[in-house]
């Protein structure tokens, strides 16, 4: 299991840039369909549970938008 | 548990909450490799923000840590941080000293102060974020651009071939050399780790996506398809030293150009000045 944490606001946009769509394994992102403060449409996570906590989403984030922390069974502090 | 802020964000300077860089640029991308890595040797050897200078130049990419970074940052004069690079160095030689410039400023502007710093090995880290095209200017050719494309200042194609810097600048003598896409985030951020570990001048060429311009001008458009056009046409330099030219056309090498020992010039100046000051009293 892992936890997948997205920041909206420093998102750049599934329409804009969508990096993250394309680096999944699973195909686990879209479009938020909502705009944030500085008018783009951030990205939304469809199943949370199916993520496998890869990372390659955080790594290949321009924007820092993306955390995946695994959880190896205990609860991270 | 959810988490109130990114990890990286305790590099990066309090009031700046967004990065500088278009939709999908992989500045950013090359951003995080340099953060990471820190982070990975802040856990391994406790090594800080503070014990970092970075410099940069001019371009879209000199962006990547100054404003981010919360260290100290030069942002120099165009093609010129490699010079800069130098003096810091010379001067506080126990700081390391990182270059993030791009194609246009290190290759193009500054390819002189590059070829003499691999040539001297000063210990440096140098990461060259190279799109293949002057972004922040509109578009324009770059030594970097492939042959026959299209650019605003090449309306009929370029004509002349793409400069292979990573082994240029391994051909001039520095000791690590590495060239990596942002499509490979995780192995850029390990050849950045070891080119700060190295003790003498370490090279490490991050292919980039512009999908502004070059994005525009390569037809491809989005940075997801130039990223595809990575995935697509990266090949290993081993597999890549056993074919020929024409069948090289097009590819993007990666991989470590090479990795060895030299002398290197900062500590060769200390050993020099203590020895002096020991002579003369």
């Amino acid at each position: 299991m892992a936890k997948v944490t997205l920041f909206p606001q420093a998102c750049k946009g599934m329409e804009d840039c969508g990096i993250c769509a394309l680096v999944c394994p699973q195909h686990l992102f879209t479009s938020s369909g909502e705009m944030n403060e500085a008018g783009y449409v951030p990205t939304r996570l469809t199943e949370p549970e199916e993520c496998t906590g890869c990372q390659s989403c955080m790594l290949s984030c321009p924007d820092m938008a993306i955390v995946v922390v695994k959880e190896k069974g205990e609860e991270a502090s | 548990m959810s988490l109130a802020e990114h990890p990286l964000r305790k590099y990066t300077r309090p009031h700046v909450k967004k990065t500088t860089t278009c939709p999908g640029c992989g500045n950013g991308i090359v951003a995080q490799a340099i953060l990471w890595a820190i982070d990975e040797l802040n856990r391994e050897e406790g090594l800080s923000m503070d014990d970092f200078v970075f410099v940069s130049g001019i371009g879209c990419s000199a962006w990547i840590p100054s404003p981010l970074f919360a260290a100290d940052t030069l942002h120099t004069t165009h093609g010129r941080p490699i010079a800069f690079a130098t003096g810091v160095k010379l001067g506080l030689p126990r700081q390391k000293v990182l270059v993030a410039s791009g194609d246009g400023d290190l290759a193009a502007i500054g390819g002189n102060h590059l070829i003499h710093a691999a040539r001297r090995n000063i210990d440096l880290t140098v990461v060259m974020v190279n799109n293949g095209i002057y972004g922040m200017t509109g578009g324009q050719t770059a030594p970097t651009t492939p042959r026959g494309l299209n650019t605003i200042t090449s309306p009929y194609g370029t004509m002349e071939p793409e400069f292979n810097v990573a082994a240029m600048v391994a051909a001039a003598g520095a000791p690590y050399v590495a060239r990596w896409t942002t499509y490979h985030p995780r192995q850029l951020k390990r050849a950045i780790k070891k080119g700060i570990q190295k003790q003498g001048f370490s090279f490490i060429e991050a292919i980039s996506q512009c999908p502004v311009q070059y994005g525009r001008v390569s037809k491809l458009g989005r940075a997801t398809a130039i990223l595809e056009h990575f995935r697509d046409h990266s090949l290993k330099l081993a597999k890549a030293r056993e074919m020929s030219e024409e069948e090289l056309a097009g590819k993007i090498t990666v991989g470590e150009f090479c990795d060895r020992q030299a002398p290197e010039l900062a500590s060769q100046w200390s050993e020099l000045r203590a020895r002096l000051g020991k002579e003369q009293g």
